[in-house]
């Protein structure tokens, strides 16, 4: 039996989004989460300032949870997961694993049953969006030599982020604050040699950010970016680039770091400065890793239990990508944000507001097929 | 300088005058041959692909340490196929390299130290001067592997060829046949070469250099050599019944 | 997330919390493509057939090494200019109690003179190599690499064999001429894989306490950096970051190893450099290795294991301490120093004296009276200087005549037991 009901699977910024957009229209959404808070890994991993103008994140991330709990259209189960689906577009049937359910009555206006922690729960849908973003590439298995697992004073730009979140930075090995800090981008992308060739889009900017953000807090120290190119685009270049050189003196070097080593009770990092054209190696006290963007364990998952066509890095494909960037390869299942790519949140959002329109239109259009 | 070279050399700069450089400057159509003799070379789509000049092989290299030497210069003249420079490194940067491959760490997969490989082969069958120059004083190499079917033998630690390396080089030089008989290894018993090699097996080899072109590069590098391997070879050849 | 004023942050450290990942690398597998080609009856696969100790590889691929009946692909360097490498080699293998084949009919790699000078080409390299395959499969022993660099040239060669069917082709015309077949082996183990897949049972039989001796370890470009896929990785021994080999036999026999900020780097041995551009190979060995491990680890010994290696460290230091520099430092290869933790004779089988770097304090250190050794060897010299012997064996080399011990003839085959 088809049903008017619409799943978001995925509780971050996108499918946050994709549900109010979803409420917004007037359709009833069913928003599942695996984790036990919404937010995503804005909120899961501490997300600090909002690039590019650093606004902080938590309050703008709480406000998009209070819109969704708030509204009646929505209901939210949390600590859930998908575990199976049957039936077909239109009139999917989703077994469900987990505990609380926040919000909303049952479709028809009756009680909902509290289900009990741990039963399978199911939920009858028309549409689904995959909204179940990325993870971020482990530094352990970068081509290059950057110790991770070996030296406390090399971090990831996550990592650094819950540090911000806190004003308080300091070195993890001696905890003092840092004098030399440098951040190493694209590590985990573009690299044949792992496979993940794609540029995951926001490390150059979220470095800036907070680059910026150390040298506000730190005014004595010293921030070194090193990269293979600054992907500033549209705004960020004058917005993050520019103000990053020229209030806050961060220094950009053209040559990747290959590998870091302790010297003394500091790093030694090595790279080529390819625009004096000579090695190169400095002295650091904290290495901050940008880590590019893989497909989470859930987006994975879920193409796997939906069987939505991924793409070589695991990716849930957009199928008629690029004027069509949320349809999957299977009717009635769309997705959005990270789940399809490296996304920054503008896109994560615009796409989530694209799905919901999409997934809204797409029960329309069968409902009016089937009247006629 | 002549004046005709002279004018050329003013006309541009990217050229330098013929008696300058060391070496002689050739044509654009020798240039292009000998690039593209290393573009046709089986491994080369192996090992490079693009290069977006991270500088990452130049921080792990040695000889970019030490020399005005960059595997990244030398991906991006192949890459470019800038058939001019190309030749500039083949003339005067390829023998720097150490082999290492550390480059192998370059995040497109590239193969710098490959490249350089394929180029050195391609400057010693082509006979360049840069060739010759690099490997005077390595020709007894060549000869002791023809020779014993290894590189490198007890009787080569000299102190004249070694004396930087210490007194002990003396020392074994000294007592070489006694110090090589007190080694437990069967095999190990001997002078000039590193360990005893059977007849059969040499002669193995010289049907491997012979097939494969190898011998021919040397004639390259040392006429004077080649004549006499040549004359080995074919000797040992017709004693073990070989036909090629 | 709050945290108690002064304490840093605590990240998220643990590798084990990461989901582990496939990557494009994970699912290199050259056994798997050889085995492959074998199956298409492209070239013949010589399989490990004994027991064999299974190791982790560096993007988690298992490789196995087998413990006995190995072919001994020795190294030049070693055999001409160290042979104390290539006897502790054997010596311990003999002393574990493992038969093992040490043949007359290997030609050197040529690798050193193919990256040195280039008076060769892939043909040529890929021919050598599969005729020393042949023999070792025609012999029934599987095939052990003692140099790096014919380790790291050889896992190049079979890289380019499993590309490209016309080198196949090349070569299998060649090996008919010399009747031999195609044949490559399943693994390509270097020596030291096999001294740290067998670390315990050396350890077992260790007699001399390194648990004082201060190590730095310089690991062979060729071993780990030639198709880095293929190189022992183990998460217990430097977070699985850097290659275990040397290192994890090292903290096996108890000594202390020490870091230092050029681990990274190559010895500088150049393969050209080293013979006819020496300035550079004795510059970049004293500047960005043994004077960075002197200053900041102080070892007594550096431990490798490469011939290449060995040599670059162990003679660049005599020139570096008449220009005044901070040198002075042991060098041995890791193979002799389980030797000495064993109970070996430092000249009877690691042979020392070929070593140019003082090796006196190290064997101090460990306890050993080097002077009452090299008496003895003056003496098993006296022994043949008047004919009384012909050569030394391995009973002379423990000072022994224990015929008990399994030994291997010349030809190849093994006696007793």
């Amino acid at each position: 039996m088809s049903s008017e009901t619409i799943v978001v699977i995925g509780g971050g910024p996108g499918g946050l989004r994709a549900a109010q957009g979803i409420a917004e229209i007037g359709r009833r959404a069913v928003l599942i989460e695996q984790r036990e808070f919404l937010g995503g890994t804005p909120v899961a991993e501490n997300y600090s300032g909002l690039t590019p103008r650093g606004e902080p994140a938590q309050p703008q991330i709480r406000q998009m949870i209070e819109q969704v709990t708030g509204d009646p259209l929505i209901e939210v189960r949390l600590g859930t997961e998908l575990v199976g689906v049957s039936g077909e577009p239109g009139a999917f049937t989703l077994r469900l694993r987990g505990a609380q359910t926040l919000g909303a009555p049952a479709a028809g206006g009756q009680e909902a049953e509290a289900p009990a922690a741990g039963d399978n729960q199911t939920v009858e849908c028309g549409a689904i969006i995959i909204a179940t973003g990325f993870g971020h590439f482990d530094p352990g298995r970068s081509t290059q030599m950057y110790g991770y697992y070996e030296f406390p004073d090399v971090i990831t730009q996550p990592d650094l982020e819950a540090m911000l979140s806190e004003h308080r930075v300091l070195r993890p090995s001696n905890g003092q604050p840092p004098e030399r800090i440098c951040f190493v981008q694209c590590v985990g992308s573009r690299d044949r040699q792992i496979g993940n060739e794609y540029c995951s889009k926001v490390c150059c900017g979220v470095a800036s950010k907070e680059a910026i953000e150390l040298r506000e807090l730190l005014p004595d120290s010293k921030v070194l970016i090193f990269y293979i190119d600054m992907r500033m685009y549209g705004y960020w270049e004058n917005e993050i680039y520019w103000p990053a050189q020229e209030q806050h003196h961060v220094q950009y070097v053209k040559g990747l770091i290959t590998e870091v080593l302790p010297k003394g009770d500091r790093l030694l990092v090595r790279g080529e400065d390819t625009t004096m054209g000579r090695p190169m190696e400095v002295l650091m006290d904290l290495v901050v890793l940008s880590v590019g963007m893989e497909p989470s364990p859930g987006t994975r998952e879920l193409a796997r239990l939906l069987g939505v066509k991924q793409n070589k890095y695991g990716f849930i494909e957009a199928a008629g990508a690029p004027l069509d960037p949320v349809s999957t390869d299977r009717e009635g299942i769309f997705a959005c944000g990270s789940a399809l790519g490296p996304a920054d949140l503008e896109d994560t959002v615009s796409s989530a507001a694209g799905a919901a329109m999409r997934a809204v239109g797409y029960l329309r259009s069968r409902a009016v097929a089937a009247v006629n | 300088m002549t004046l005709t070279a002279a004018r050329e050399a003013e006309t541009d700069a990217h050229y330098k005058a013929p008696d300058v450089a060391g070496y002689a400057d050739v044509s654009y159509e020798v240039k292009l041959r000998l690039f593209d003799q290393v573009k046709g070379d089986m491994r080369f789509g192996d090992y490079l692909y693009g290069c977006y000049e991270c500088g990452i092989c130049v921080a792990a290299c040695p000889s970019a340490k030490f020399y005005d030497f960059s595997p990244r210069r030398i991906a991006q003249a192949a890459a470019r196929e800038d058939v001019d420079l190309f030749y500039q490194q083949m003339q005067e940067d390829i023998w720097e390299c150490s082999q290492c491959f550390s480059c192998l760490r370059c995040p497109r997969g590239n193969n710098p130290g490959g490249i350089i490989t394929i180029m050195r082969e391609v400057a010693v069958r082509n006979g360049l001067a840069s060739a010759r120059e690099a490997l005077v004083g390595y020709s007894r190499i060549i000869y002791k592997i023809m020779s014993t079917g290894t590189q490198v033998s007890p009787d080569m630690l000299r102190p004249d060829a070694f004396p930087d390396w210490g007194p002990e080089t003396g020392d074994v030089a000294d007592n070489l046949d006694l110090w090589r008989r007190a080694l437990p290894p069967e095999t190990m018993h001997t002078t000039s070469s590193g360990w005893s090699v059977a007849d059969r097996t040499l002669v193995e080899l010289y049907v491997i250099w012979l097939e494969t072109g190898a011998l021919d590069m040397i004639a390259e590098v040392d006429r004077g050599l080649h004549s006499i391997l040549q004359e080995l070879m074919e000797e040992r050849l017709e004693e073990e019944g070989i036909e090629l | 997330m709050t945290t108690p004023i002064g304490a840093p942050v605590t990240l998220r450290r643990a590798k084990a919390a990461q989901e582990p990942v496939a990557d494009r690398r994970s699912l290199e597998d050259p056994r798997a493509e050889l085995l492959e080609l074998e199956r298409q009856g492209e070239l013949i696969v010589q399989k490990i057939d004994r027991e064999a100790v299974t190791v982790s590889t560096k993007y988690g691929r298992e490789k196995r090494i087998q413990k006995a009946h190995l072919w001994h692909h020795k190294s030049c360097g070693q055999c001409g200019h160290i042979p104390g490498y290539s006897t502790s080699i054997f010596w311990v293998m003999r002393k574990l109690g493992y038969d093992y084949h040490d043949p007359h009919d290997q030609t050197s790699c040529t690798a050193w003179n193919y990256y040195a000078s280039a008076t060769s080409n892939s043909a040529a390299q890929a021919a050598v190599a599969v005729r020393n395959f042949a023999a070792a499969y025609e012999s029934g022993y599987f095939p052990l690499i003692h140099c790096g660099t014919s380790y790291g040239h050889y896992k190049e060669v079979r890289e380019e064999l499993i590309r490209h069917p016309e080198l196949r082709a090349q070569v299998r015309g060649i090996m008919a001429k010399l009747g031999k077949p195609l044949v490559l082996p399943e693994e390509i183990v270097h020596y030291s894989e096999w001294f740290h897949a067998l670390r315990d049972e050396i350890a077992a039989k260790q007699v001399r306490d390194v648990s004082k001796i201060v190590v730095t370890v310089h690991p062979a470009c060729h071993y780990y950096k030639i198709v880095s896929g293929d190189a022992i990785y183990d998460p217990d021994i430097y977070g699985g970051q850097r290659t275990a080999v040397v290192t994890g036999l090292a903290e096996a026999l108890g000594a202390e190893v020490r870091n230092y900020s050029t681990w990274f780097d190559c010895c500088g041995f150049g393969f050209r450099h080293i013979l006819v551009q020496r300035d550079f190979t004795r510059s970049f060995a004293t500047l960005r290795k043994i004077e960075v491990m002197k200053e900041e680890a102080n070892p007594d010994v550096v431990l490798t294991h490469d011939t290449g290696c060995v040599t670059t460290l162990d003679k660049s230091q005599f020139a570096a301490r008449a220009h005044g520099r901070n040198v002075g430092l042991a060098v041995l290869s890791e193979a002799q120093f389980a030797a000495l933790a064993m109970g070996a004779h430092p000249f009877r089988v690691c042979q020392l004296h070929w070593h140019s770097a003082d090796y006196r304090p190290l064997l101090e250190k460990m306890g050993i009276d080097w002077e009452q050794a090299w008496a003895e060897f003056q003496s098993d010299l006296r022994r043949l200087e008047s004919g009384e012997k012909r050569y030394l064996d391995w009973d002379d080399a423990d000072g022994t005549q224990d015929k008990g011990a399994p030994r291997v003839s010349p030809a190849g085959h093994e006696h007793g037991n």
